[in-house]
């Protein structure tokens, strides 16, 4: 008896093992189209609400925890921030000088004005309702979907700058692929030396613009912005980040580049989508 | 000589079972809305709480192998789904966690408080390094010192607190432990 209780117990496990196996297979090899993608569509057609529902339930809370933590950790910050200060204080002089003197207004005043996209783009506001619950993927679920006039690819911005893509999309809530996401990268280019390359995410978090070559001229304090070549999805000069530090190696091609992003993902609320 | 004791018989009637299948769908509806719907918007000390894996565990210990691994499979994919993960990947790993826990269930004498504690914290692990095994042959990165002081350890934390409290909201839903216990005697 109970050696058939194990015998089906095995059975069961090795089913069930194959299945799971099976669905992955099957996800990765079927168009977007296909019935895995369309089951999450229909879940999210579900879960949507729940977890807009959630997030207004919640964020009082978060909030609050968030009030405390930062509490706990203003005291640190202040000393670091007062350097910032001084180091930020010192680069707006440095690039003040460089705009009279290099004549790179245009470029600068490009950013500050901030008006990139063309005429005639819409935007529909959104708000964020969940996040992934894993450290792999850094993605956030909008109530925005086809319904507000949102597809694939658009490009997802808040106040600060750049968010991400849409990379999934339903009837009424769309998933965006954080540029902090390993799986993103983003023609970008480097204001106002104008060097070009790859801003890529990764599963720490940190940002770095790659492919620059070792000639361009990169220092910390440059603003790093949507390069729109052609092909890209996003529009030129959406602003993205900040360098923050630049490394150079003697047997690299390419400069590393570190980029601190202009948006805190941790607090992101309120974002746009490019229409 | 070892002989094997069933501790406690499973009921065999099909009120009992069609009963039973459904405070486990409800159990499963109510960890799938917790993963999808409250744990996506808390993020704690890093990490968000996964409440699927703590109830795959608490209906392993109280159910046995069997139901716990199919109870993993199902929640797996089903959040997986919701939350645009690939599918499978989760549904492996709950699958694993709901067969050898509820192993563990069947051939151990366990102590009702500390039994859902060490089990969520051994299940997190398995839990987790099998999804970085599973990332690491997707070719994604894998640094493994920063997810284990970054995303693992704060994660067991929150699991490991809130393992009793889900796992006695569990045995009250579903009416206690009723799997086939293999003693030594």
């Amino acid at each position: 008896m109970s050696r058939k209780r194990a015998l089906r117990r095995r059975i069961v496990v090795a089913i069930l093992v194959v299945l799971s196996v099976a669905l992955l297979t099957v996800y990765f090899r079927e168009p977007s189209s296909g019935p895995v993608h369309r089951a999450e569509a229909s879940a999210m057609h579900v879960v949507a609400p729940l977890q807009s529902g959630a997030a207004r339930v919640i964020k009082p809370f978060r909030d609050g925890w968030d009030w405390f933590a930062d509490l706990f950790s203003a005291q640190s910050q202040n000393s670091s921030l007062r350097t910032q200060v001084q180091q930020l204080r010192a680069q707006l002089a440095q690039q003040l000088v460089m705009q009279q003197q290099d004549g790179e207004l245009k470029s600068m005043q490009r950013l500050r004005d901030s008006a990139v996209f063309p005429k005639g783009v819409r935007f529909a506001q959104a708000r964020v309702i969940a996040s992934s619950t894993t450290a792999w993927y850094s993605t956030v679920t909008i109530d925005a979907g086809t319904a507000q006039g949102v597809r694939e690819d658009d490009a997802v911005v808040n106040g600060q700058g750049l968010v991400g893509r849409v990379s999934a999309v339903t009837a009424e809530a769309s998933e965006v692929t954080l540029l902090t996401d390993q799986d993103s990268f983003i023609d970008a280019k480097v204001e106002p030396s104008g060097a070009q390359g790859l801003v890529a995410g990764s599963v720490t978090g940190d940002v770095t613009l790659q492919y620059v070559d070792r000639s361009e001229k990169v220092v910390a304090g440059q603003v790093v912005v949507t390069s729109g070549m052609k092909g890209s999805i996003f529009t030129p000069d959406i602003p993205i980040g900040q360098v923050s530090a630049v490394a150079q190696q003697d047997v690299e091609l390419y400069q590393s580049i570190s980029v601190t992003p202009y948006v805190d993902f941790h607090t992101l609320d309120l974002v746009m989508v490019a229409l | 000589m070892a002989q094997r004791v069933p501790a406690i018989e499973k009921p065999a009637d099909g009120p009992h079972v069609v009963a039973e299948i459904g405070r486990l769908f409800a159990l499963l509806v109510v960890a799938t809305l917790l993963q999808t719907a409250v744990a996506a918007n808390i993020r704690i000390l890093g990490a968000n709480p996964d409440f699927v894996l703590i109830f795959v565990v608490a209906v392993a210990l109280l159910r046995g192998a069997e139901i716990g691994a199919a109870f993993g499979f199902v929640a797996g994919a089903i959040v997986s789904i919701a939350l645009f993960e690939p599918p499978g990947v989760r549904s492996l790993a709950l699958v694993a966690v709901g067969y050898l826990v509820g192993r563990y269930a069947e051939t151990a004498d366990l102590s009702p408080s500390v039994a859902p504690i060490v089990s969520v914290f051994v299940a997190t692990l398995l839990a987790e390094s099998l999804e970085l095994l599973a990332q690491f042959l997707f070719g994604r990165q894998v640094p493994l010192l920063y997810l284990m002081g970054r995303w693992v350890i704060p994660l067991l934390v929150l699991d490991c607190l809130l393992a009793v409290p889900l796992y006695l909201v569990a045995r009250w839903w579903l009416g206690g432990e009723r799997h086939v216990r293999i003693s030594e005697t």
